[in-house]
Protein backbone atom coordinates (compact mmCIF):
# COMPACT_ATOMS: atom_id res chain seq x y z
CA UNK A 1 0.00 0.00 0.00
CA UNK A 2 1.29 3.26 -1.00
CA UNK A 3 1.30 6.43 1.34
CA UNK A 4 -1.77 8.39 1.48
CA UNK A 5 -1.57 12.30 -0.38
CA UNK A 6 -3.54 15.08 0.54
CA UNK A 7 -3.87 17.90 -1.11
CA UNK A 8 -5.19 21.24 0.56
CA UNK A 9 -7.55 23.05 -1.31
CA UNK A 10 -7.28 27.55 -1.03
CA UNK A 11 -7.67 28.35 -4.78
CA UNK A 12 -8.92 27.22 -8.11
CA UNK A 13 -5.33 26.41 -9.04
CA UNK A 14 -5.35 23.85 -6.29
CA UNK A 15 -8.28 22.32 -7.67
CA UNK A 16 -6.18 21.63 -10.46
CA UNK A 17 -3.14 19.93 -8.52
CA UNK A 18 -6.16 17.89 -6.30
CA UNK A 19 -7.07 15.98 -9.71
CA UNK A 20 -3.95 15.85 -11.10
CA UNK A 21 -3.06 13.97 -7.56
CA UNK A 22 -5.74 11.65 -8.11
CA UNK A 23 -5.34 11.10 -11.59
CA UNK A 24 -1.65 9.81 -10.73
CA UNK A 25 -2.66 7.52 -8.23
CA UNK A 26 -5.30 5.92 -9.73
CA UNK A 27 -3.09 5.49 -13.18
CA UNK A 28 -0.33 3.96 -10.80
CA UNK A 29 -3.28 1.79 -8.93
CA UNK A 30 -3.41 0.46 -12.97
CA UNK A 31 -7.09 1.89 -13.66
CA UNK A 32 -7.52 2.61 -16.88
CA UNK A 33 -7.57 5.75 -19.05
CA UNK A 34 -11.32 6.08 -18.46
CA UNK A 35 -12.12 5.64 -14.94
CA UNK A 36 -8.73 8.12 -14.37
CA UNK A 37 -10.55 10.33 -16.31
CA UNK A 38 -13.63 9.67 -14.03
CA UNK A 39 -12.02 9.87 -10.76
CA UNK A 40 -10.34 13.16 -11.46
CA UNK A 41 -13.13 14.56 -12.79
CA UNK A 42 -15.48 13.60 -9.56
CA UNK A 43 -12.21 15.08 -7.49
CA UNK A 44 -12.57 18.29 -9.44
CA UNK A 45 -16.06 19.08 -8.70
CA UNK A 46 -15.83 18.33 -4.79
CA UNK A 47 -12.64 20.44 -5.11
CA UNK A 48 -14.40 23.05 -6.63
CA UNK A 49 -17.28 22.63 -3.86
CA UNK A 50 -14.62 23.38 -1.13
CA UNK A 51 -12.91 25.98 -2.81
CA UNK A 52 -16.29 27.86 -3.70
CA UNK A 53 -18.45 26.64 -0.74
CA UNK A 54 -16.12 26.44 2.46
CA UNK A 55 -13.28 28.50 0.74
CA UNK A 56 -10.46 25.77 2.08
CA UNK A 57 -10.39 22.18 2.39
CA UNK A 58 -8.36 19.22 1.86
CA UNK A 59 -8.95 15.76 -0.34
CA UNK A 60 -6.81 13.03 0.74
CA UNK A 61 -6.09 10.07 -1.98
CA UNK A 62 -5.46 6.47 -0.76
CA UNK A 63 -5.59 2.97 -1.73
CA UNK A 64 -7.56 0.77 -0.49
CA UNK A 65 -8.53 -2.89 -0.74
CA UNK A 66 -11.98 -5.02 0.40
CA UNK A 67 -12.17 -8.54 -0.24
CA UNK A 68 -9.20 -8.91 -2.30
CA UNK A 69 -10.36 -6.00 -4.71
CA UNK A 70 -7.97 -2.79 -5.00
CA UNK A 71 -9.59 0.72 -5.31
CA UNK A 72 -9.02 4.01 -4.45
CA UNK A 73 -10.51 6.14 -1.70
CA UNK A 74 -10.79 9.90 -2.28
CA UNK A 75 -11.65 12.10 0.94
CA UNK A 76 -12.66 15.43 0.80
CA UNK A 77 -13.14 17.13 3.74
CA UNK A 78 -14.04 21.05 4.81
CA UNK A 79 -14.89 22.88 8.10
CA UNK A 80 -17.45 24.99 5.73
CA UNK A 81 -20.69 26.22 6.65
CA UNK A 82 -22.60 22.51 5.86
CA UNK A 83 -25.54 21.47 4.02
CA UNK A 84 -28.20 22.21 5.73
CA UNK A 85 -30.58 19.35 3.56
CA UNK A 86 -28.27 17.01 1.80
CA UNK A 87 -31.05 15.50 -0.10
CA UNK A 88 -31.89 18.64 -2.11
CA UNK A 89 -28.72 18.92 -3.20
CA UNK A 90 -28.44 15.50 -4.29
CA UNK A 91 -30.73 16.19 -7.13
CA UNK A 92 -30.22 16.02 -10.44
CA UNK A 93 -30.79 19.81 -11.56
CA UNK A 94 -30.75 21.34 -7.82
CA UNK A 95 -28.38 24.30 -8.03
CA UNK A 96 -27.33 27.65 -5.65
CA UNK A 97 -26.47 30.23 -7.86
CA UNK A 98 -22.67 29.67 -8.37
CA UNK A 99 -23.38 26.14 -9.29
CA UNK A 100 -24.37 24.13 -12.10
CA UNK A 101 -26.63 21.82 -10.24
CA UNK A 102 -24.18 18.14 -11.37
CA UNK A 103 -21.21 18.88 -8.94
CA UNK A 104 -22.69 15.66 -5.44
CA UNK A 105 -24.80 13.76 -8.01
CA UNK A 106 -22.51 14.02 -10.68
CA UNK A 107 -19.32 13.13 -8.42
CA UNK A 108 -21.70 10.26 -7.39
CA UNK A 109 -21.97 8.55 -10.74
CA UNK A 110 -18.86 9.05 -12.05
CA UNK A 111 -17.64 6.80 -8.53
CA UNK A 112 -18.56 3.18 -7.65
CA UNK A 113 -19.12 4.33 -3.11
CA UNK A 114 -20.22 7.79 -2.29
CA UNK A 115 -21.03 8.08 1.06
CA UNK A 116 -21.48 12.54 2.24
CA UNK A 117 -21.52 13.59 6.16
CA UNK A 118 -22.40 16.91 6.98
CA UNK A 119 -23.20 19.39 9.64
CA UNK A 120 -24.09 22.93 9.44
CA UNK A 121 -21.10 25.27 10.98
CA UNK A 122 -19.02 22.24 11.53
CA UNK A 123 -18.29 21.17 8.08
CA UNK A 124 -18.99 18.85 5.19
CA UNK A 125 -16.56 15.38 4.40
CA UNK A 126 -17.59 13.38 1.72
CA UNK A 127 -16.11 9.57 0.87
CA UNK A 128 -15.70 8.14 -2.45
CA UNK A 129 -14.46 4.71 -4.14
CA UNK A 130 -13.71 3.31 -6.98
CA UNK A 131 -12.93 -0.27 -7.23
CA UNK A 132 -11.28 -1.43 -10.02
CA UNK A 133 -12.60 -3.57 -12.88
CA UNK B 1 4.91 46.57 -18.03
CA UNK B 2 4.95 47.01 -22.02
CA UNK B 3 6.13 43.80 -22.66
CA UNK B 4 4.30 41.88 -20.59
CA UNK B 5 2.14 39.91 -23.46
CA UNK B 6 5.40 39.23 -25.25
CA UNK B 7 6.70 37.67 -21.96
CA UNK B 8 3.04 35.56 -21.74
CA UNK B 9 3.28 34.23 -25.20
CA UNK B 10 6.72 32.76 -24.72
CA UNK B 11 5.96 31.10 -21.67
CA UNK B 12 2.69 29.91 -22.93
CA UNK B 13 2.73 26.20 -23.98
CA UNK B 14 2.44 22.49 -22.95
CA UNK B 15 5.84 22.19 -21.13
CA UNK B 16 5.29 24.72 -18.54
CA UNK B 17 4.34 22.79 -15.39
CA UNK B 18 1.66 23.38 -13.06
CA UNK B 19 3.57 22.11 -9.87
CA UNK B 20 6.31 24.23 -10.60
CA UNK B 21 3.94 27.45 -9.19
CA UNK B 22 3.24 25.76 -6.31
CA UNK B 23 6.12 26.96 -4.48
CA UNK B 24 5.31 30.51 -5.26
CA UNK B 25 2.34 31.43 -3.90
CA UNK B 26 2.88 35.07 -4.66
CA UNK B 27 3.32 35.17 -7.71
CA UNK B 28 -0.87 34.78 -8.71
CA UNK B 29 -1.35 37.39 -11.55
CA UNK B 30 1.90 35.74 -13.22
CA UNK B 31 0.28 32.50 -13.25
CA UNK B 32 -2.80 33.43 -14.79
CA UNK B 33 -1.00 35.73 -17.26
CA UNK B 34 0.97 32.94 -18.51
CA UNK B 35 -1.59 30.27 -19.32
CA UNK B 36 -3.41 32.43 -21.60
CA UNK B 37 -4.50 30.47 -24.66
CA UNK B 38 -3.37 31.60 -27.77
CA UNK B 39 -6.20 32.60 -30.58
CA UNK B 40 -4.74 32.19 -34.24
CA UNK B 41 -6.73 33.49 -37.10
CA UNK B 42 -7.16 32.04 -40.01
CA UNK B 43 -9.13 34.10 -43.31
CA UNK B 44 -12.81 35.08 -41.43
CA UNK B 45 -11.95 31.45 -38.58
CA UNK B 46 -10.06 31.94 -35.39
CA UNK B 47 -8.42 28.80 -33.88
CA UNK B 48 -8.04 28.28 -30.36
CA UNK B 49 -6.35 24.71 -29.55
CA UNK B 50 -6.20 24.75 -25.62
CA UNK B 51 -3.16 22.42 -24.51
CA UNK B 52 -2.59 23.35 -20.78
CA UNK B 53 -4.53 21.98 -17.88
CA UNK B 54 -7.32 25.16 -17.19
CA UNK B 55 -7.67 26.23 -13.56
CA UNK B 56 -11.26 28.28 -13.15
CA UNK B 57 -9.10 32.02 -13.80
CA UNK B 58 -7.46 30.89 -16.83
CA UNK B 59 -10.40 29.51 -18.09
CA UNK B 60 -12.69 32.41 -17.88
CA UNK B 61 -10.02 34.43 -19.29
CA UNK B 62 -9.99 32.42 -22.42
CA UNK B 63 -13.69 33.49 -22.65
CA UNK B 64 -13.10 36.99 -22.02
CA UNK B 65 -10.06 37.13 -24.87
CA UNK B 66 -12.11 35.02 -27.03
CA UNK B 67 -15.29 37.17 -27.48
CA UNK B 68 -13.28 40.01 -27.79
CA UNK B 69 -11.04 38.91 -30.31
CA UNK B 70 -14.61 38.03 -32.29
CA UNK B 71 -15.86 40.91 -31.79
CA UNK B 72 -12.32 42.92 -33.33
CA UNK B 73 -11.42 40.29 -36.11
CA UNK B 74 -15.28 39.81 -36.95
CA UNK B 75 -14.54 36.32 -36.87
CA UNK B 76 -17.91 34.12 -38.68
CA UNK B 77 -16.38 31.13 -37.14
CA UNK B 78 -14.45 29.96 -34.31
CA UNK B 79 -12.89 26.23 -33.73
CA UNK B 80 -11.69 25.31 -30.07
CA UNK B 81 -9.83 22.11 -30.31
CA UNK B 82 -9.83 19.85 -26.97
CA UNK B 83 -7.42 17.18 -28.24
CA UNK B 84 -5.21 17.69 -25.68
CA UNK B 85 -7.28 17.88 -22.67
CA UNK B 86 -7.47 14.53 -20.72
CA UNK B 87 -10.63 16.38 -18.51
CA UNK B 88 -13.25 18.23 -19.02
CA UNK B 89 -15.42 19.14 -16.12
CA UNK B 90 -18.95 20.88 -15.12
CA UNK B 91 -17.41 24.24 -14.94
CA UNK B 92 -15.27 24.01 -17.71
CA UNK B 93 -18.26 22.27 -20.09
CA UNK B 94 -20.22 24.97 -19.05
CA UNK B 95 -18.05 27.53 -19.93
CA UNK B 96 -17.30 25.52 -23.31
CA UNK B 97 -21.20 25.84 -23.13
CA UNK B 98 -21.77 29.34 -22.22
CA UNK B 99 -18.81 30.90 -25.03
CA UNK B 100 -20.52 29.14 -27.95
CA UNK B 101 -24.12 30.86 -26.89
CA UNK B 102 -22.08 34.45 -26.60
CA UNK B 103 -20.40 34.12 -29.47
CA UNK B 104 -23.80 33.11 -31.55
CA UNK B 105 -25.23 36.04 -30.07
CA UNK B 106 -22.87 37.85 -31.60
CA UNK B 107 -23.06 36.53 -35.13
CA UNK B 108 -20.33 33.80 -34.95
CA UNK B 109 -20.94 30.24 -34.93
CA UNK B 110 -18.40 27.93 -32.58
CA UNK B 111 -17.43 23.68 -33.02
CA UNK B 112 -16.17 22.36 -30.45
CA UNK B 113 -13.41 19.70 -31.90
CA UNK B 114 -11.59 16.76 -30.65
CA UNK B 115 -13.09 15.57 -27.17
CA UNK B 116 -11.23 12.53 -26.29
CA UNK B 117 -13.75 8.92 -25.43
CA UNK B 118 -12.66 9.14 -21.64
CA UNK B 119 -13.61 13.42 -21.53
CA UNK B 120 -16.96 12.65 -23.64
CA UNK B 121 -18.08 9.62 -21.12
CA UNK B 122 -17.03 11.58 -18.30
CA UNK B 123 -19.19 14.51 -19.38
CA UNK B 124 -22.60 12.56 -20.22
CA UNK B 125 -21.72 10.53 -16.95
CA UNK B 126 -21.87 14.36 -15.52
CA UNK B 127 -25.11 14.59 -16.70
CA UNK B 128 -23.17 17.19 -18.72
CA UNK B 129 -24.68 16.43 -22.65
CA UNK B 130 -24.04 20.36 -24.15
CA UNK B 131 -26.65 19.09 -26.20
CA UNK B 132 -26.71 23.05 -27.74
CA UNK B 133 -23.13 23.30 -28.87
CA UNK B 134 -21.95 21.95 -32.32
CA UNK B 135 -19.24 19.53 -32.10
CA UNK B 136 -16.68 17.41 -34.89
CA UNK B 137 -14.22 14.98 -34.39
CA UNK B 138 -11.59 16.55 -35.21
CA UNK B 139 -10.19 19.99 -36.91
CA UNK B 140 -9.99 19.30 -40.07
CA UNK B 141 -14.01 18.06 -39.72
CA UNK B 142 -14.63 20.84 -37.35
CA UNK B 143 -13.44 23.21 -40.30
CA UNK B 144 -15.63 21.79 -43.25
CA UNK B 145 -18.79 21.99 -40.09
CA UNK B 146 -17.99 26.02 -40.26
CA UNK B 147 -17.84 26.35 -43.76
CA UNK B 148 -21.32 24.81 -44.62
CA UNK B 149 -22.56 26.30 -41.61
CA UNK B 150 -21.21 29.75 -42.23
CA UNK B 151 -22.44 29.51 -45.74
CA UNK B 152 -25.54 28.67 -44.90
CA UNK B 153 -25.96 31.90 -42.76
CA UNK B 154 -24.91 34.46 -45.80
CA UNK B 155 -22.86 36.77 -44.16
CA UNK B 156 -22.25 34.72 -41.11
CA UNK B 157 -25.08 36.30 -39.00
CA UNK B 158 -26.38 33.26 -36.59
Amino acid sequence: MGQPKSAVIRSDLDIVIARTMARDMARTLGFSAIDQARIATAVSELARNIYLYAGTGTVTCREVEKHGRKGIEIVCEDQGPGIPDIDLVMQDGYTTSRGMGMGLPGAKRLMDDFSIQSQVGVGTKIVLRKWRS
Amino acid sequence: MALLPVQALILTGPARQLPQHVQRPCAREDRVESLRIPILKIGDILIASIQVNLHDASAVQFKDDLLQKIHDTRAKGVIIDLTALDLVDSFIGRLVADIAAMAGLMGSRVVITGLQPAVAITLVELGLELPRVITALNLEKGLSVLQRLTAESGDGAA
